[in-house]
């Protein structure tokens, strides 16, 4: 069999125009009826075609032999050696992938890379965690805590509920700590650190003062989230899911990179929403059985909203447009938890 | 479909190089959108059914597509990486990955040194990046290769954009035209290297017009949303309007307005820039090139291809790509000179994927054009 194609000797640009003759077992490169290169098939390294692409022989030396016609595809190579470029031409390979791509991508990212955040986080030394935590908590300190001016009493009181609550539900005092911070940045919140410090600011301590099982039901929602490790999680999450996106789309440029980003950080505001009900329904659980109510739960909810919606009345409007951009599930889904 | 033109006088050889040229035409892109299409899907299928393993052959797969559908008088380009090397350098990139957003949320105090760390390394991931892209690409049989060493890489890379923001920006036009030269001028194909002459003025005057561009786009657009009765401006005394419609639809709005212009503003900056640097780089007594990109067409390309990817849910995406590299390779004329015959290929077997894999996750991959 002839095949007609450009010959390039080892390391030189200069090509010559040859036929190239296949026998059972060797290959021979022909200019001007001399043999210029004589080959072993079996020391070719064979690799898969490609779609409108020649089919070029790289010999063991460095040269090469480029068939004129791209489609030709040379005898001696196994059907395997070919199989990569048969699925990328066969119309059902291409139809299955259009359907299930999404359906493996969701899998993926909403159910493989959890689970694998949760297995890896309980993995994690306690000595690390704590390290994380410990250094995560002087940086906030720094920018946006301030020395809590609450009665002695007051904090002390709050203490006390805390210390019950952890000996009820038999956590170990020596990770759940919790201090009381004045903060402007922060306004009435609450917040947890992965080793297990929780922090009450100065407005919520007061904002719910004369309602001692609403704080709480806050305090225990913030437990929540130390007992299931969530700022950890959703930071190997976060990692995880970018790395998914990078490795199987590649390089993308220009808006398929932002539509990808967009996509990526809803992924991770759902994460964030699904570890907030998590911890509003590990709340829930425990005000149940430590003898509350929870409608205790939904009583702090109710006065936080309240205290936010009066600093900025307007946009709380655009905030129920954009649920599905928020870390948080809305008020009203919590409340209506709580509630029923 | 490869005509033999005298050569044009932008394009005039050296003096002291009197050689005619043995070809002179464009680059021709064969790839088809439906063709990629299959491969692009299939592979992203099989990559993420194998946990992302297989997205190094994918990788692959796609250069070798779109480098061998690219040819010169009829010589295609070659991606010679293995999936192997691909693979090693992502898994080496996935885990500092980790180390580096895990130090960053949660050791904040040792992130910030392992964060400096970085500024210190990344100007060698860029140079091992372009080094391992340039080796592996292949044009009639010779390798190309690239130079670049630490020193100035961290000039350019890294002291000068951090000089720039003390200038307000004012030095970044001058910046970018450090880098491009910085790329252009250490690539050589075989034992030739790039000759490169950029000029500064033409970074600063695009740089002026795309501002120019920018701000007549702002006002237009502020001026069709005058039409629907808003003032931007003026929002805070238009109390009535919060619940209507048109307010509703204003971030929505402002992101199409943003969208638009971003694609206005890169076309404009890239199709004169390209120009400008193939008009002013030649391997001697090789080849030289001239690029004839229009803005315009170029923006309509690149708008026509988001809204394909939007409205098609990306699947427009192996489209847009072609007709992208298509475009490209129309307005790109190379003329070839007999020095190009004799050609050695230079290039040692020593390569870092994982440089390139790093810069990918990092963003900051450092395209070629």
């Amino acid at each position: 069999m002839h095949v007609k194609g450009h010959f390039f000797p080892i390391a030189s640009s200069n090509y010559q125009v040859c036929v190239a003759t296949i026998s059972d077992t060797h290959i021979e490169v022909i200019n001007d009826e001399h043999v210029i290169a004589r080959h072993a098939i079996s020391s070719l390294k064979l690799s898969s075609g490609m779609a409108g692409l020649a089919d070029e022989l790289n010999f063991e030396d460095g040269s090469r032999f480029i068939p004129q016609d791209v489609s030709y595809r040379w005898p001696f190579k196994e059907n395997n050696h070919h199989i990569m470029e048969r699925l990328e031409k066969s119309k059902w390979a291409i139809l299955a992938a259009v359907i299930f791509t999404p359906l493996f991508m969701w899998l993926v990212l909403y159910k493989a890379v959890p689970a694998i955040a949760v297995y890896s986080v309980d993995t994690l030394p306690r000595n690390v965690v704590e390290q994380m935590g410990e250094q995560s908590f002087t940086l906030i300190k720094k920018i946006a805590l301030d020395p809590s001016e609450l009665p002695a009493e007051q904090q002390a009181k709050v203490q006390a509920h805390f210390t019950s609550m952890l000996n009820a539900l038999s956590l170990d005092k020596s990770v759940y700590r919790l201090s009381f911070y004045k903060s402007d940045s922060f306004g009435a919140n609450a917040f947890a650190l992965p080793h297990g410090r929780i922090v009450v600011t100065d407005d919520l301590a007061n904002l719910l003062a004369d309602r001692p099982n609403a704080l709480k039901a806050v305090l225990l929602h913030e437990m929540g989230h130390v007992v299931h490790q969530h700022s950890v999680r959703i930071t190997a999450q976060s990692a995880a899911s970018t790395i998914v996106l990078a490795v199987v789309f590649g390089d993308l440029e220009g808006v398929a990179e932002v539509a990808l980003g967009t996509g990526a950080s809803f992924a991770q505001q759902g994460f964030s929403r699904d570890m907030e009900r998590e911890a509003d329904s590990f709340a829930l659980t425990q005000l149940e059985s430590l003898g509350y109510s929870s409608n205790d739960f939904a009583d702090a909810i109710e006065a936080l909203q309240e205290s936010h919606t009066s600093e900025n009345e307007h946009l709380e409007k655009v905030n129920d447009l954009l649920e599905y951009l928020s870390s948080h599930p809305s008020a009203q889904e919590r409340i209506d938890n709580a509630r029923k | 479909m490869e005509s033999i033109h005298p050569t044009p006088s932008e394009t005039t050889p050296p003096i002291n190089e009197p050689a005619e040229p043995i070809f002179s035409g464009k680059v021709q892109f064969s790839g088809k959108g439906g063709e990629f299409f299959g491969i692009w899907i299939v592979n992203i299928l099989l990559s993420v059914i194998t946990l992302g393993i297989y997205s190094a052959w994918a990788k692959v797969r796609t250069h070798r597509y779109f480098y061998g559908h690219t040819r010169i008088d009829g010589h295609s380009f070659d991606y010679l990486a293995t999936p192997i090397q691909i693979l090693k350098g992502r898994i080496l990139a996935v885990v500092v990955f980790f180390i580096y957003t895990f130090s960053i949320s949660f050791l904040p105090i040792l992130g910030l040194f392992i964060a400096l760390g970085f500024i210190f390394l990344m100007p060698w991931i860029i140079n091992q990046g372009l080094r391992f892209n340039l080796r592996m690409t292949r044009h009639r049989n010779v390798r190309f290769a690239f130079k670049g060493s630490y020193g100035e890489a961290f000039v350019n890379f890294i002291l000068l954009p951090i000089a720039s923001i003390f200038t307000l920006y004012l030095l970044m036009p001058y910046v970018i035209k450090r880098i491009d030269s910085y790329i252009h001028s250490n690539i050589s194909y075989g034992d030739k290297p790039l000759t490169v002459n950029l000029k500064g003025e033409t970074y600063y005057l695009t740089a002026l017009i795309c501002f120019v561009v920018s701000s007549i786009t702002m006002v237009v657009f502020m001026g069709i949303l005058g039409v629907f009765g808003l003032n931007l401006l003026d929002v805070e005394n238009q109390q009535g309007l919060e619940n209507s419609p048109a307010m509703v639809m204003l971030p929505i709005l402002m992101m199409i307005a943003y969208v638009l212009m971003i694609a206005i503003v890169s076309a404009v900056w890239h199709a004169a820039i390209r120009n400008h640097i193939f008009d002013n780089s030649h391997f001697e007594g090789v080849a030289t090139f001239k690029s004839e990109l229009k803005p315009v067409p170029f923006a309509v390309l690149l708008l026509t291809n988001m809204l394909a990817i939007v409205f098609s849910l990306g699947l427009a995406y192996p489209w847009t790509k072609v007709r992208t590299s298509k475009m490209l390779a129309d307005v790109t004329n190379v003329t070839i000179y007999p020095g190009a015959l004799n050609l050695i290929d230079t290039a040692q077997e020593q390569q870092s994927s994982f440089a390139e894999e790093a810069a990918n996750v990092f963003d900051i991959d450092l395209s070629l054009t």
